[in-house]
């Protein structure tokens, strides 16, 4: 790692001039552990962290965890343990306690934040390679496309082929959150409107600007009759990276779903809203083969490279299984 | 102590135990059999180091930093195969903090594995070694390489080696195994295995099987990576720290490589992390690391530390090589074997030592028509070497999953067919056993149950057998004990406790001797000059060092008999010992009282291992060592939905001979068990064919088992057997018992699916594949 200057500053605002200060040369450290790592396999040799976790009283919202009116605001700084037990995610916003006690190990969602898990770069083996330079450190190729895609891209790919690595924001994309950023001024965005697509810049995988900080989320007021789930699968059950995810949302009346979401995580470069599957699912009775068919159409529009087609049955599978706990529809045994 | 005699022994297993005559070598004392009541051996204690241990306070390599010790950092080749075309370590040497620089190849050289030693620098700080290592200016000229094993069994694929190729072995590999039967293009053929007319055998078949197994690249990954320190004493003389399973090894490398005597060098490993079999001599099997620290050392006058991180441990530290395991099986109608037939390929990169081991020649051997035929395939890789029973796992894997799916052929259980061709006792015994124990018949009752259901969630169950041999060592170890005037007791020998437990039971084994507690023996180990000892490899370490820690012992005690005799007034054949006191008729003296008799500092004898003699009751190849026997039982869940295989219960049945602490053999056979299903399960390394590098070199995905990933339930049970091959009566466990664990866990998820995952890991996209429901490219 090489020597950087560690800046700790108390407000926001300097925070934003710090970073805007070096615009190339800085980064902003939550958790700090995505950055570490980078640092660490030599990806990146920031001259400035700008520590995130000393800001002070006056940045509370930072570490909110709570009501906002009727919804539900969280903290860019709130840690994946807090969210993975907190009492006020309910059986409606149940997709994103799952999803935060899903990521990583223990000792990692104590560390690991909100913000730093929907911005960390992604954990394709290529842009990991300090060695290879693949389409998103300027190379002119997806090195994924002629090599080893086992864990790449099956939808929405090109020309980068990677996974988005967030666990949250699968499932906060299936909740219809929105996030808050402020820079020089603030916005508020849909949280799909936070991911690039490698089609819109292959380089980057959200839309911060320099100097840009993620304040926290908004979960909106919950649907009547609403719930929601989530659930990976991983290649090892201990500390791995899902092979796909799936976050179901849905307002489920006398066994009819409305206000449906199926979104899918680690099988496309941003998380992956089907609105196939939607569309299948939506203003219908909850079924077996229902869950069967929108499966299907979720995964119709897939495109696998060499060793990666078995995502498709594996994503399909995945959200079949969400279907059924979040309607209440038991498991075939 | 009396010269060479016969004795008795009671010898055996279970309820069939016999006597035999033994010829004991002069000095023996006679063997612990299944007559000795024994106090200590046998019954579970806790690692004495433990408290060491888990308090940190226990210093591994890692741990070592003499005064004023540079950091050593190796510049490694990015490419698979190119030609060094000019080097310049010169930038390097001004930069601050840096005292030595070496080129480790000349322009003009080839190299042929990424991550190969290119150029090395010592420095004061990790860091200003890395910016010394990039100031490194090397030119190459890439060239054409192979990474792949089928490919580079093609014609015309690049060739890795342009000569003969020299065969690299060490004491992890298993005794016998090795040699070559000649080479062309990248395939060296190693000698074969042969019974009968297996092609015969196959022809006269009446249901046959024929099937490609495969089998991954799995990497050692011991928690402490490869390590070694060096501190040069004088211009001859040097001081080395090392991680290894051998400090003798060590030694004589490091003494080699730089023209000293061996007892001018001193090697200490007081704790060490784990090797599997990796860690031999000076060096890692793929980097020249005695030689590029002593050499820093040298120059920079200045202790160096040279410690590998992950990365450099997965490149150029060795790993099990892979296979491609042609078999073909043939039987006749009532499903006894007529043939089996092996064909394996393998790599272990630019090494040798992929040959699959001794499972389908040495197991089922009531099938009469038996060959084995093994090659190395090179590759542009980093070396393979012995990896915890080398070649064992992934022979077990093909032939125990082959002779399963032949059993459904035949609507044979799968442990009739196995009884019916295995003739070793032992291991039938286990079989039976673990039938019962494991509810092996309801199981795959209920298993074949949601199976016809075609149920998304299923199980399975499956079983698979060990064989390894006694290679405890003769006339390799000498063993110091010593009582000293204060009544302490202190037991040395030059070896190292790889964490098996050694220290532990060597304490055990002299305190039964001389009847003090545990706690009170104090063992020195981890140092060469404490006295020759074997390397912990091949299973060796308890069955070489105990029976010669024993005779220190019992040349003690008959000294501290003769010294009781004198101050009770008696003879020393009358004098007898219990409860730590010597007696002679109605006289007694305690051992604080008869310590204080002893004339000068200590009494001091020294013991060591005459060679092997007994071998009850089966020999391992027609040797002279017993075949230890072992069998594991599997029971997994496979839901069909994502394909993920979950391992809920492995029961491993093994033999280990005279269990000296039960606590400590367990805990080998779940690491066993644990290892195995981890390489059952997902550890793979991953090469980009393309580029030829390795691309999860690090412990994120290169996939070790986790706490959730390991069997939710491990059984271990020991049938423990009096073989009579030693005076302690132990032979080895470590890896026998992870021999059999993925064949197991591949023959139960056939169970539950009903079609074979012939491929290892067990990774969903294989099993789903298997199921038949990936679509080919494009089809979706």
């Amino acid at each position: 790692m090489q020597p950087f200057v560690l800046s700790r500053p108390k407000t926001l605002a300097e925070a934003g001039d710090l970073a805007r200060a070096q615009p190339q040369d800085s980064a902003l450290r939550a958790g700090g552990i995505d950055l570490i790592d980078r640092m660490k396999e030599g990806l990146e040799a920031p001259a400035r962290l700008i520590e995130l976790r000393w800001l002070g009283e006056s940045e509370a919202v930072m570490r909110a965890l709570g009501p906002d009116g009727e919804g539900l605001q969280i903290g860019a700084l709130v840690t994946l343990a807090q969210l993975a037990g907190h009492e006020g995610l309910g059986e409606a916003y149940a997709a994103l306690r799952q999803a935060a006690g899903s990521a990583a190990t223990p000792t990692i969602r104590n560390a690991a934040t909100l913000g730093g898990n929907l911005l960390q770069r992604p954990r394709c083996w290529y842009f990991r390679h300090a060695d290879l330079v693949c389409l998103k450190k300027g190379g002119s190729a997806c090195l994924a496309v002629s090599g080893e895609n086992k864990y790449h891209a099956i939808l929405g790919g090109g020309p980068s082929f990677i996974v988005h690595p967030s666990t949250l924001a699968c499932a906060l994309t299936a909740l219809d959150a929105q996030v808050v950023i402020r820079g020089t001024e603030a916005r508020t965005l849909p949280i799909a409107e936070l991911f690039v697509t490698p089609k819109q810049d292959a380089k980057r995988e959200h839309a911060l600007q320099p100097g840009e900080v993620l304040v926290r989320a908004i979960l909106p007021k919950p649907g009547a009759e609403q719930r929601s789930g989530y659930a990976a699968v991983k290649e090892k059950q201990s500390h791995d990276w899902p092979l796909a995810e799936a976050a179901v949302k849905m307002s489920l009346q006398s066994g009819v779903m409305t206000d449906v979401r199926v979104v899918l995580g680690h099988v496309a470069p941003i998380p992956w809203r089907s609105r196939e599957a939607e569309a299948a699912l939506e203003g219908k009775p909850a079924s077996e083969a229902l869950f069967a068919e929108a499966a299907k159409a979720a995964l119709a529009e897939a495109r696998p490279l060499r060793d990666n087609a078995y995502k498709i049955p594996l994503a399909q599978g995945l959200l079949r299984e969400v279907l059924h706990r979040v309607a209440g529809v038991p498991l075939p045994e | 102590m009396p010269d060479g005699r016969k004795v008795t022994l009671k010898v055996g297993f279970a309820e069939q135990l016999r006597d035999i005559e033994v010829q004991l070598p002069a000095g023996e004392p006679k063997p612990w059999d299944a007559r000795s009541e024994l106090q200590v051996i046998g019954k579970p204690h806790p690692r004495l180091e433990a408290p060491l241990k888990v308090s940190g306070a226990a210093k591994y390599t890692h741990d070592i930093v003499p005064p004023n010790a540079l950091w050593a950092a190796v510049l490694r080749s990015p490419h698979a195969c190119a030609v060094v075309e000019a080097i310049d370590v010169a930038p390097a040497k001004g930069l601050p903090g840096v005292s030595a620089v070496l080129a480790l190849v000349k322009p003009g050289e080839r190299v042929i594995f990424a991550g190969q030693d290119i150029a090395a620098v010592a420095a004061k700080t990790p860091e200003q070694a890395d910016a010394a290592l990039r100031a490194i200016a090397v030119t190459y000229k890439p060239e054409a390489f192979v990474v792949d094993t089928a490919a580079a069994m093609q014609d015309g694929a690049p060739l890795v080696h342009r000569g003969k190729v020299q065969e690299r072995s060490t004491e992890g590999d298993e005794p016998g195994a090795g040699g070559s039967a000649g080479q062309r293009g990248n395939i060296r053929t190693s000698p074969s295995m042969k019974k009968g007319d297996a092609h015969k055998g196959l022809r006269m078949a009446k249901v046959s099987h024929e099937a490609t197994y495969t089998t991954q690249v799995h990497t050692h990954s011991a928690l402490e990576t490869h390590s070694i320190v060096v501190q040069w004493d004088g211009p001859k003389q040097a001081t080395v720290w090392c991680s290894t399973q051998g400090i003798f090894s060590v030694r004589d490398e490091f003494a080699e490589v730089f023209e000293l005597g061996p007892a001018d060098v001193r090697v200490h490993t007081d704790f060490l992390g784990g090797g599997f079999g990796a860690k031999f001599g000076a060096s890692a099997p793929g980097s020249r690391m005695g030689f590029i620290a002593g050499e820093l050392a040298r120059q920079a006058g200045a202790p160096v530390r040279l410690l590998l991180d992950r990365k450099e441990e997965h490149l150029c530290t060795g790993n099990r090589p892979d296979s491609r395991q042609h078999v073909k099986l043939g039987a006749g109608p009532n499903g006894q074997l007529t043939a089996i037939h092996v064909v394996a390929h393998g790599t272990a990169g630019i090494g040798t030592g992929a040959g699959v081991g001794r499972n389908a020649f040495g197991i089922y051997s009531r099938c009469p028509n038996i060959l084995v035929e093994s090659h190395d395939v090179f590759t542009h890789g980093g070396p393979g070497t012995a990896m915890r029973a080398p070649g064992h796992p992934q022979g077990a894997f093909a032939l125990e999953l082959a002779l399963d799916e032949l059993a459904k052929k035949l609507k044979l259980d799968p442990i009739d067919l196995r009884l019916q061709h295995d003739e070793h006792p032992v291991r039938r015994h286990q079989f039976e056993l673990g039938r019962k124990q494991f509810g092996w018949d309801e199981g795959r009752k209920q298993a074949a149950v949601l199976r016809d259901k075609n149920a998304r969630v299923r199980r399975g169950f499956g079983v698979a057998a060990s064989i390894w041999g006694d290679f405890g060592r003769g006339k390799a170890v000498v063993a110091t004990v010593s009582v000293a005037r204060d009544g302490s007791v202190e037991v040395k020998n030059g070896l190292q406790d790889i964490g098996g437990g050694i220290t532990t039971v060597v304490a055990q084994v002299v305190a039964e001797v001389l009847q003090r507690p545990v706690e009170a023996v104090r063992v020195r180990l981890g140092d060469s000059e404490l006295g020759p000892s074997v390397g912990s490899g091949g299973s060796v370490t308890t069955a070489s060092v105990t029976p010669a820690v024993r005779a220190a012992a019992e040349a003690v005690k008959e000294q501290l008999t003769a010294l009781a005799a004198k101050q009770l007034d008696r003879k020393p054949e009358e004098v007898t010992w219990s409860g730590g006191q010597a007696r002679a008729g109605s006289k007694s003296i305690a051992w604080a009282e008869l310590c204080k008799k002893i004339e000068g500092e200590a009494v001091v004898a020294t013991g060591t291992r005459p060679e092997t003699y007994g071998a009850y009751p089966v020999k391992f190849m027609g040797g002279n060592s017993y075949q230890i026997a072992g069998v594991q039982f599997a029971e997994v869940r496979v839901d069909t939905w994502t394909g993920v295989v979950a391992v809920e219960r492995v029961l491993a049945i093994h033999d280990c001979g005279k269990v000296m602490n039960p606590l400590t053999c367990r805990s080998q056979v779940q690491g066993g068990v644990i290892l195995g299903t981890s390489y059952a399960l997902t550890e793979q390394r991953v090469m980009d064919r393309v580029r030829g590098v390795m691309l999860n070199p690090n412990l994120e995905s290169y996939k070790i088992a986790g706490a959730r990933d390991v069997p939710r339930a491990i059984d271990v049970v020991f049938t423990p057997v009096d073989t009579g091959a030693n005076n302690t009566g132990a032979i080895g466990i470590g890896e026998p018992s992870t021999i059999p664990t993925a064949a197991a866990i591949a023959c139960a998820v056939h169970d539950a699916l009903g079609v074979a995952v012939r491929d290892l890991p067990l990774t969903p996209d294989r099993v789903l594949a298997a199921l038949g429901v990936v679509p080919t490219r494009g089809a979706s």
